[in-house]
């Protein structure tokens, strides 16, 4: 029977990645694998989705898992992101696996999820073992793998075999297999349902109606106003500035790619953390130590509409 | 010495910010970091057109960072679109039609796989025109919105999607960088400068001179790329840094095709720059390619050789 495995991350920490590690490792054990990402245009930050099919013969679905067996959601921040529809698809009988450093009973209680319910707190566990809570795929993708009950040994080596075509060194990876592997044992599992019953979504194509550029092209008439979108979401951790440290000198607003720091009557830095996007830049470039980064805790980050 | 006559202090930056924040594009874009810091010397009355790349994020639909206009056309036609849009002022200010006083510049957006390589031609064609227009190349030496593919501006030793490391090509790219500058200043256009995020002051300097010539101003933006060259977003300046630094990327301009270097680097080893990048690791592990090295650091003090000849002669 075929599993099917949907993954959510934000771009950067691996979702794509994940998946392929996924499929290799059910290769390597005899299984029939296909994994795609969507294909668009992925930034770091935004929100991604990648697909595994596993199943022990020949594979005739293709495209998008609409319904899978197994949700992977990498960053929790993503639940509460319409744009994301992490939970399309997701009944009761789903598996679901969020990065969080919640328990399932706690994340149920704080935001009510259908499905079979499971977390482990990847981003620490980066953090602490290799130093950076970015890049997270082997650990998602053991997580994964053991979810839907792969060997561990496949696993190990599906992460080398996909570490090493991202041309990360050979000690880079050996870390890397260490810690998906203590993730792979750690994660407690739940049943992932074989062959939930997926209703063939069908996608109407709607044949647009042309209009000669008498009519008008496409025009649209809107000034600035991207600032209605927040990319708050976007960070694990955000800038703060210790006010006493601060010399004024306003180079963190000048590197600032996005704008979002701007400088006060006394030369302190203000930041807008509706759009900060977490690139750290500025906690890089101060002189005085003055910014510094903090973890972004979950329930903390600011969806607030403006 | 070529010296800074607007910009001379850090705080001279003007404070109002001319491409808003919500845009896609990736934390830490060192693209993002000039065009902003280039965009407070340009102000609002543009006429933004953005060959297609990382930069359609700017303005995806249906949101825009920018007060003013922004047009949107294919990677090779951007230079065209914006000679449609001049000659459109150009004609309804000549028939009364629109008042002198809401004249609007128009800036050309394009990556560097649209710059030196698709858009070539029709950039070519408007210098030839004298076509009164900014240029502005955010260059991060790949296709980098559909993955990191080889372009010509990619260096030699970078390792792209489609430049891997292999038996065959343990260096990755085996090209090297196509120089586009050169080949914009065959055209004698009025105005070409390099920028690197890292020197704003240098930048908005640039900016604020290239707006007393009419006609071709040209500016090729170093964008220092997390996504594509493999390092923490948080280093975007810092590479930047030692881009230049190391000599790799000159800062330069050229008025009427007479070149001036804006900043003269006592150069560090090359190393020290490819050392900080995932696209080049190849270089250093698992054995250091001596020879790969070398050949990156021969080509940047020929370089700087010749600059020191031609611009003493001077």
């Amino acid at each position: 029977m075929m599993r099917t495995v949907r993954f959510h991350g934000r771009g950067g920490q691996g979702a794509k990645t994940a998946s392929r590690i996924l499929g290799t490792a059910a290769f390597i054990e005899g299984f029939v694998a296909q994994d795609s990402p969507v294909y668009g245009a992925e930034r770091r930050g935004a929100p991604v989705a990648a697909f595994t099919r596993i199943d022990s013969g020949p594979i005739k679905q293709r495209g998008v898992i609409a319904c899978p067996d197994l949700v992977v959601i990498a960053d929790a921040s993503l639940i509460q992101d319409p744009a994301a529809r992490v939970l399309d698809g997701v009944n009761e009988r789903t598996a679901v696996f969020v990065n969080s450093p919640l328990t399932a009973e706690q994340l149920q209680a704080q935001t009510p999820l259908l499905g079979r319910l499971t977390t482990l707190d990847l981003t620490t566990i980066a953090l602490q073992q290799c130093g950076k809570g970015g890049a997270i795929s082997a650990l998602v993708g053991a997580v994964a793998g053991r979810l839907v009950g792969l060997r561990r040994d496949s696993v190990r080596e599906a992460i080398a075999r996909e570490l090493a075509d991202l041309g990360l060194a050979a000690t880079q990876i050996e870390r890397n297999q260490a810690v998906a592997i203590q993730c792979y044992d750690t994660v407690r599992t739940v049943p992932v349902a074989p062959g939930a019953p997926q209703p063939t979504a069908s996608a109407r194509l709607q044949v647009p109606t042309y209009e000669s550029p008498t009519r008008g092209t496409a025009r649209i008439s809107a000034a600035a106003n991207s600032i209605l979108r927040e990319t708050s979401g976007w960070r694990t951790f955000r800038p703060v500035l210790v006010p006493d440290k601060c010399n004024g000198c306003w180079l963190c607003f000048a590197y600032c790619p996005d704008g979002v720091i701007s400088m006060a009557k006394d030369d302190r830095p203000v930041i807008d953390y509706a759009h900060c996007k977490g690139c750290q830049i500025c906690v890089h470039e101060c002189p005085t130590e003055a910014l510094v980064a903090e973890r972004e805790k979950e329930g903390t980050v600011a969806w607030k509409a403006k | 010495m070529w010296q800074r006559e607007t910009f001379k202090k850090i705080k001279q930056i003007p404070r109002e910010e001319h491409v808003l924040p919500g845009t896609a594009l990736c934390a830490g874009c060192g693209g993002l970091e000039a065009l902003r810091l280039a965009a407070k010397v340009l102000g609002d009355e543009v006429v933004y057109v953005n060959a297609a790349g990382c930069f359609t994020m700017l303005a995806a639909y249906p949101f825009t960072p920018f007060k003013g206009s922004w047009l949107y056309t294919t990677m090779g036609s951007a230079p065209a679109g914006a000679q449609g849009v001049r000659d459109a002022l150009d004609v309804l200010i000549a028939k009364g039609r629109l008042p002198e006083r809401e004249n609007l510049k128009v800036v050309v957006l394009g990556g560097d796989g649209s710059t030196y390589d698709m858009a070539l031609s029709s950039t070519s064609g408007a210098i030839t025109r004298k076509l009164d227009f900014y240029y502005f190349c955010y260059d991060n030496e790949a296709y980098g919105n559909t993955g990191m593919q080889l372009s010509p501006a990619t260096p030699y030793g970078a390792r792209t999607t489609t430049s891997p490391c292999s038996l065959q090509h343990p260096s990755g790219a085996t090209r090297e960088k196509k120089d586009i500058f050169e080949i914009w200043r065959a055209h004698k256009p009025p105005y070409i400068a390099t920028v690197a995020p890292r020197y704003p002051l240098d930048l908005e300097e640039k900016f604020a001179r290239a707006a007393t010539f009419t006609g071709p101003k040209l500016f090729l933006a170093l964008s220092a790329c997390p996504t594509g060259w493999l390092y923490d977003p948080g280093e975007t300046p810092e590479v930047a840094k030692l881009a230049v630094e190391t000599g790799l990327w000159p800062l330069k301009e050229a008025i009427n095709g007479a070149v001036t270097h804006t900043y003269i680097p006592k150069p560090k080893p090359v190393e020290e720059y490819l050392k900080l990048q995932g696209r080049f690791r190849h270089l250093f592990e698992p054995v250091v390619q001596t020879e790969a090295i070398a050949h990156i650091q021969e080509r940047v003090n020929a370089y700087w050789e010749q600059v020191e000849k031609t611009e003493k002669a001077v």
